[in-house]
């Protein structure tokens, strides 16, 4: 869903920027997890392999969805779950609804779930009475906050722990100026356990789906999807349909990756397998497609769809890391964000929020090719005819003056005759963002051709 | 070996030493070196942002500067214009005529590695260089294992800077993070490439180096605007400029 937005990826991350302390802070937090990813995957040394064992696992599955799609159903169906199926965020929503309302359910417990920020359900349920409590903890303060997630994996990173604290003070009433992390974990923990004990429903994502069982996979670190899915009888879990696998096999492939790659840890440490409701109770499963049918059509943008959400792309993202998750005009950022989000903002410029330095595409488990979709996405933008900071304008001249030797010489003598002779003061406003930031390049006197004109021509 | 040279516009045009310092480099090593006439820019900033149509004048005129030139290799000095070339050539032209000419490619560092190994350099450069491990020789030319990769280690910069009597070879920490030149994002995104330009160049200097060594011209032309404003003890240099003064 679009962002209703004016303020554009560079505008927001120079916000960002200009409290330096904080953005070295940000750097810092998450290039920490990067460094614990390399030491987690360094210990495995068949690490590339499983890379590639997980990116052919995913593409194969994309490639026979329907038939993996229709076996999970029907496995499903024999161990007592029910399937639902959503071409959209509007009609999953409508379905959680539906399943709410008929069992009067007026408390929720979620456990994270990016498809469920993708359809904006918490919104949708509170306007028709349902009270949604995020239980992760991340999500939980974020939600106190009233914010969106700035991360997929760590929600709340932008928040120093003071503020976290103040939060938590303000909410929770823990003591004033506490902001011992064990303290407040605990503290939120047992908000928490009085949510969980009280809810009529929990809901949850879903990590894997496997298809020969008819199971699906669900990581938190926290139990709390646990303690949602095994307190009330009734319980939710909403799937995109990226995230059928075929067996257990493949399950296992992508789990070994998923925690080590997200934050450095061997596994996640609860990794739930729910195969049906307990005795008594109901499950159920909405399948969600919103956009992604489409995505498979195109060969390349198929490719995003081989992501298992661990947000190893987006530690490493030097970009993300220095203008923070808010900048991205959608609710996903980073360079998957990015990947699967481009065409949704409406500024038209997250898809230039890149270096295209590739190292998302190495760090990645599934081999998700990020910087090429990432160019694949400014080309799409530049086909429509919305590209950002007057690309529109300058880039025919670029390509002319680029294409005509006369020109393009005669553009370079110019522009070397004033970097050498004029004075930077009167440089500077003409050089845009470069001048602001650096020093403008020393210019020499001549080019490369005319002295090897001068100096090797016989 | 013939070589014919593809220096790309930024060398051709503002950093004249670092193509002269190719020449005369791969001319010591026993080659002949020939300059194609008519090269211009490889089209990286246009399709860069997406804007295949406005690049594809540009981009046809550099591959027709090499197209029926007799040589054994094209060698570049700078990888990220190379690696622009070879994909940007492949898109608008596939003829063989075309493929002929992406067969001769070669970055500097990878022809002097991996088509006509040096030996040994004679001179020797008594400094510390830290090195600038830009990204798309890294991770497109696989010039050196890049940090996210788990498989075994080599690093072809290193191999060759080894080479040279009396060298000492360190790195910045983070070792291989992008410097945020970017081409077009160094002016679309100021803040966050200057951020990251501000991070990369102190990096650098805090090795305690004299030089910033490089392969790609443009990330050191962003570290070189960036070290001058920051007044950081420490210059670049491009990898033929120290190759060039030891031999
Ligand atoms: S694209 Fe790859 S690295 Fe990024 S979140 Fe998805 S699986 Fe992880």
């Amino acid at each position: 869903m679009a962002t209703t937005t004016t303020a554009n990826h560079a505008e927001k991350a120079e916000i960002f920027c200009r409290d330096e302390a904080r953005v070295d802070w940000h750097s810092k937090a998450l290039w920490l997890l990067r460094q614990k990813r390399d030491r987690a995957a360094s210990s495995l040394p068949e690490w590339e392999e499983l890379r590639e064992l997980g990116s052919e696992y995913k593409l194969h599955t994309l490639s026979h969805l329907g038939e993996y799609l229709e076996q999970f159903e029907a496995n499903c169906i024999k161990q007592g779950i029910q399937v639902h199926w959503a071409k959209d965020g509007a009609e999953h929503n409508r379905i959680v609804h539906e399943i709410l309302a008929k069992h009067q359910v007026k408390k929720l417990v979620k456990s994270k779930s990016m498809l469920t920020e993708e359809c904006h359900l918490n919104p949708y349920l509170e306007q028709h009475g349902i009270e949604v409590i995020d239980t992760d903890l991340g999500e939980r303060i974020i939600q106190l906050n009233k914010q969106p997630p700035s991360h997929i994996v760590v929600p709340a990173i932008h928040l120093k722990k003071e503020e976290v604290g103040e939060l938590f003070h303000e909410k929770i009433g823990t003591e004033k100026g506490a902001s011992d992390p064990t303290y407040l974990t605990r503290a939120a923990r047992q908000h928490l356990r009085e949510h969980f004990l009280s809810a009529d429903a929990a809901m949850t994502g879903v990590n894997m789906a496997i298809a020969d069982q008819g199971a699906i996979v669900v990581c938190t670190n926290e139990g709390n999807a646990d303690m949602g899915g095994n307190l009330p009888s009734l319980t939710l879990h909403s799937m995109g349909i990226d995230k059928m696998v075929p067996n257990m096999e493949a399950a296992s492939v992508l789990l070994r990756t998923l925690a080590r790659n997200a934050i450095g840890q061997p596994i996640t440490t609860y990794s739930s397998f729910y195969h049906g409701p307990k005795p008594g109770g109901e499950m159920h499963v909405i399948i969600v497609d919103n956009g992604r049918t489409k995505a498979l059509k195109d060969k390349l943008l198929a490719e995003s769809l081989k992501c298992i959400r661990c947000g190893g792309c987006i530690n490493t993202c030097p970009v993300y890391r220095r203008s923070g998750g808010y900048s991205y005009n959608y609710f996903i950022p980073g360079p998957i964000g990015i990947a699967v989000g481009a065409q949704e903002d409406n500024t038209n410029t997250t898809a230039w929020a890149c270096t295209l330095c590739g190292s998302c595409t190495y760090v990645c488990p599934t081999k998700v090719p990020l910087d090429k979709i990432i160019a694949y996405q400014r080309r799409l933008k530049a086909e429509q005819g919305t590209l950002p900071y007057g690309k529109d304008r300058y880039m025919p001249i670029v390509g002319k003056v680029m294409g005509s030797a006369t020109l393009f010489n005669c553009a370079m003598s110019v522009a070397r005759f004033s970097l050498r002779n004029l004075p930077n003061a009167m440089l500077k406003p003409f050089s845009g963002a470069w001048g602001k930031y650096r020093e403008l390049p020393k210019a020499p006197k001549t080019s490369f051709e005319a002295w090897y004109n001068k100096n090797r021509s016989e | 070996m013939k070589i014919a040279l593809f220096i790309p516009c930024l060398v051709n045009q503002l950093m004249p030493q670092v193509a002269i310092a190719t020449l005369e480099l791969l001319e010591k090593l026993g080659h002949q070196v020939i300059l194609p006439k008519g090269q211009t820019c490889c089209g990286q900033p246009m399709t860069n942002s997406g804007c295949f149509n406005e690049a594809r004048s540009t981009v046809l005129k550099l591959l027709n500067a090499f197209k029926g030139v007799e040589c054994d290799a094209i060698v570049c000095p700078a990888a990220s214009c190379l690696v622009a070339a070879k994909e940007n050539f492949h898109e608008f032209d596939d003829s063989p005529e075309a493929q002929a000419v992406i067969n001769k490619l070669y970055e500097l560092t990878e022809f002097l590695h991996d088509v006509a190994p040096v030996e040994q350099f004679t001179r020797p450069f008594p400094h510390k260089v830290s090195m600038q491990m830009s990204c798309h020789g890294l991770r497109m030319l696989t010039l050196a294992k890049a940090s996210e990769l788990m498989s075994p280690g080599y690093n072809k910069l290193e191999a060759l800077l080894n080479k040279v009597p009396n060298i000492e070879v360190v790195y910045p920490e983070p070792h291989d993070e992008c410097c945020g030149f970017g081409g077009t994002f160094a002016m679309d995104e100021g803040a966050v490439s200057a951020k990251m330009g501000k991070d990369k160049a102190s990096a650098h200097a805090n090795t305690g180096a004299q030089y910033v060594v490089g392969y790609d011209p443009s990330c050191l032309m962003h570290l070189d605007g960036m070290i001058r404003r920051l007044q950081l003890p420490i210059e670049t240099r491009h990898l033929a400029q120290i190759l060039n003064e030891a031999i």
